[in-house]
């Protein structure tokens, strides 16, 4: 009966999780940053959490076609309420297109200075979220992962789940700089796994963090998350990279529009998870009741 | 510049001086180079090099100048801010603030048509949020969190408001190197680096650059005639991790959380036996600066050390 839930990967899923690594292993074979990547970490991360993303999370990707072998700016809506989103696409990226590769995702400096944590998430791909390292990453052929909501995105109590925060204009201007498509991320059913949540902002920056959720359960619910890759976004050729911000904002509208229209079509083709849980689990109660 | 015909080397008794007289030499013999330092001077050998034991603040620097009509000046003699102590700040802000105001005026006073200054990347400081490859026009921060490091950022500001001050009269370079390492110079990071005691950091694993040490003396002989006036970084294309760079010495380490090396740090003050702690933000945060500048003079393949080589050679 636990079965559905078990983290175990069928034979099919590991071959197929095997081969993806092998391209990954081939693809950072020689490549060196200066955070200190290190393909090896990145492999160890993608094997603990594969099954975490395959089976408990039942990750389904739409639009993993629209991806070919070239750099971008991916640029998601942030659910959640630790940044699992990020993760989960990241492994989405390098798990189900054909081309696989490990994103960069930007980081707050607060975590990049934290003990262990900052040393991990550097080996493993993440960098402070800076234009210059940014830069650096696309001239290296390199994609990157971006939240243009920021922190506000994870900030959200209850009452604000899938309300998309205002987009920041950085990640566009990186984009023209770069001359780099951007390709829009919408992830759908992170935010139910803390589904009772309430940020104690000011508690939190009482202990010098940026917030403090309080949530009814400490462990991620086994929500059923969705991501969809919409079609890339080309930026402007005669648009200068130091433009006025409305001209810039025309198109970081278009690029958030499409976030939207990608989120409203995946909550209404979400999958329920409390249903999946209740079963299953109120039939191993009722029998172990009726052994006793 | 032509090739100058009288050079100058304040702080000869450091090894870099040292071998920088040496490429000098071999590249031209006829240049006669005088060396200068506060400490003793070196007992070497070298044919064209006279070694002078003398302080910046004495009348005999002035006469030195005045009965030598020097072309170049090397001011390689900044004092270490490696070491510790309150006393030793105000120390090396005489020497290094001081001094160099008075090889400035020195140097324009008599006519000296280049000054080269060896300053350092510690200026820029490491910090959480720096960002990779640092151009010379970023700011300098590594004051802001450590005050003892004032007397470092304070002769580079000098240096540079001189530069751009005279630079019709006089041309002046200002080098900011990443670590230098080698088995002749005896810098903190070539002597942690080879140290069996060496803090090997488990909570962080900032990444370093490296120059060997002769690869920055000849970056030192060639701005003599290469460089325009401007500030230049110095720093190879690689970039290695601490923990690589130890595993390529052979070093073991103690492994030790960096993160409460500081507060342990604040315990040690109290019996004189703390290390700088300006020092442990560099074993925390990577500051890796850029060579583009540099390079768009000297070429791409400026140096002749990768950094897996420098690091092999400080094994000898």
């Amino acid at each position: 009966m636990f079965d559905k839930f078990s983290l175990k990967l069928s034979d099919e899923e590991k071959l197929h999780k095997e081969q993806q690594i092998s391209k990954l292993r081939e693809r950072y074979k020689d490549y060196k940053d200066p955070w200190g990547f290190d393909v090896e970490k990145v492999v160890d991360a993608f094997n603990l959490i594969y099954p975490v993303y395959k089976k408990y999370f039942r990750i389904r990707v739409f639009g993993a076609e629209n991806i070919e072998d070239k750099p971008y700016i991916f640029a998601s809506n942030h659910t959640g309420q630790i940044p699992i989103d990020g993760m989960m696409i990241t492994i989405a990226l390098a798990m189900e297109v054909d081309k696989p590769r490990v994103l960069h995702s930007m980081v707050d400096s607060f975590l990049a200075g934290f003990p262990f944590l900052g040393s991990l998430t550097a080996q493993t791909g993440s960098i402070l979220g800076d234009r210059g390292n940014c830069k650096w990453l696309l001239d290296q052929g390199e994609s990157i992962l971006v939240f243009p909501e920021g922190m506000k995105g994870i900030t959200k109590s209850t009452h604000e789940f899938y309300d998309t925060r205002k987009f920041s204009n950085g990640f566009f201007r990186i984009a023209l700089g770069e001359k780099t498509p951007i390709v829009p991320i919408t992830v759908v059913g992170a935010e139910e796994m803390f589904p009772f949540v309430y940020h104690a902002k000011k508690l939190g920056k009482m202990f010098g963090l940026p917030t403090l959720p309080l949530t009814a359960n400490l462990f991620p619910l086994p929500s059923p998350i969705d991501i969809y890759i919409g079609k890339p976004y080309e930026v402007p050729d005669d648009l200068s990279v130091d433009a006025q911000d409305k001209d810039i904002r025309e198109h970081v509208y278009k690029i958030e529009k499409q976030i939207n229209a990608q989120l409203l079509k995946g909550l209404k083709d979400r999958r329920p998870f409390f249903d999946e849980i209740r079963i299953p689990l109120a039939d191993k109660f009722l029998k172990r009741r009726k052994n006793e | 510049m032509n090739k100058p015909k009288k050079i100058l080397i304040i702080g000869i008794a450091g090894g870099l001086a040292q071998i920088t007289s040496r490429v000098i030499l071999g590249n031209d013999p006829t240049v006669q180079i005088y060396g200068i330092d506060n400490r003793k001077p070196p007992e070497v050998d070298i044919k064209g090099l006279t070694c002078i034991k003398m302080r910046y603040s004495r009348g005999n620097f002035e006469k030195l100048f005045r009965e030598h009509e020097f072309d170049v000046v090397y001011h390689l003699g900044r004092m270490s801010h490696s070491t510790i102590g309150s006393n030793d700040l105000s120390k090396r802000l005489e020497l290094s603030v001081m001094g160099t105001n008075r090889i400035l005026d020195l140097s324009l006073r008599f006519n000296i048509k280049k000054l080269i200054i060896l300053s350092t990347f510690h200026v820029y400081g490491a910090l959480p949020d720096n960002s990779i490859f640092l151009n010379e026009e970023d700011p300098l921060r590594a004051s802001i969190k450590h005050s003892e490091l004032r007397d470092v950022v304070e002769m580079d500001q000098i240096c540079t408001n001189w530069m751009w001050k005279y630079q019709d009269t006089m041309s002046t370079i200002v080098l900011r190197p990443c670590n230098i390492i080698g088995s002749q110079i005896s810098n903190t990071m070539s002597k942690y680096l080879t140290s069996s005691y060496a803090i090997r950091p488990i909570d962080y694993n900032p990444v370093f650059q490296f120059i060997h040490e002769f690869d920055m003396a000849t970056v030192l002989a060639r701005a003599c005639t290469d460089l325009p006036t401007g500030i230049y970084n110095v720093a190879t294309d690689d970039f290695i991790s601490l923990n690589e760079a130890l595993d390529i010495v052979g070093s073991k380490g103690i492994p030790f959380p960096i993160s409460v090396a500081a507060p342990l740090n604040q315990l040690l003050k109290k019996v004189n036996l703390d290390i700088p702690t300006y020092l442990i933000d560099y074993l925390k945060n990577s500051c890796l600066i850029s060579n583009s500048s540099l390079k768009k003079h000297l070429g791409e393949d400026f140096y002749r050390f990768k950094i897996d080589q420098a690091l092999n050679l400080l094994k000898i």
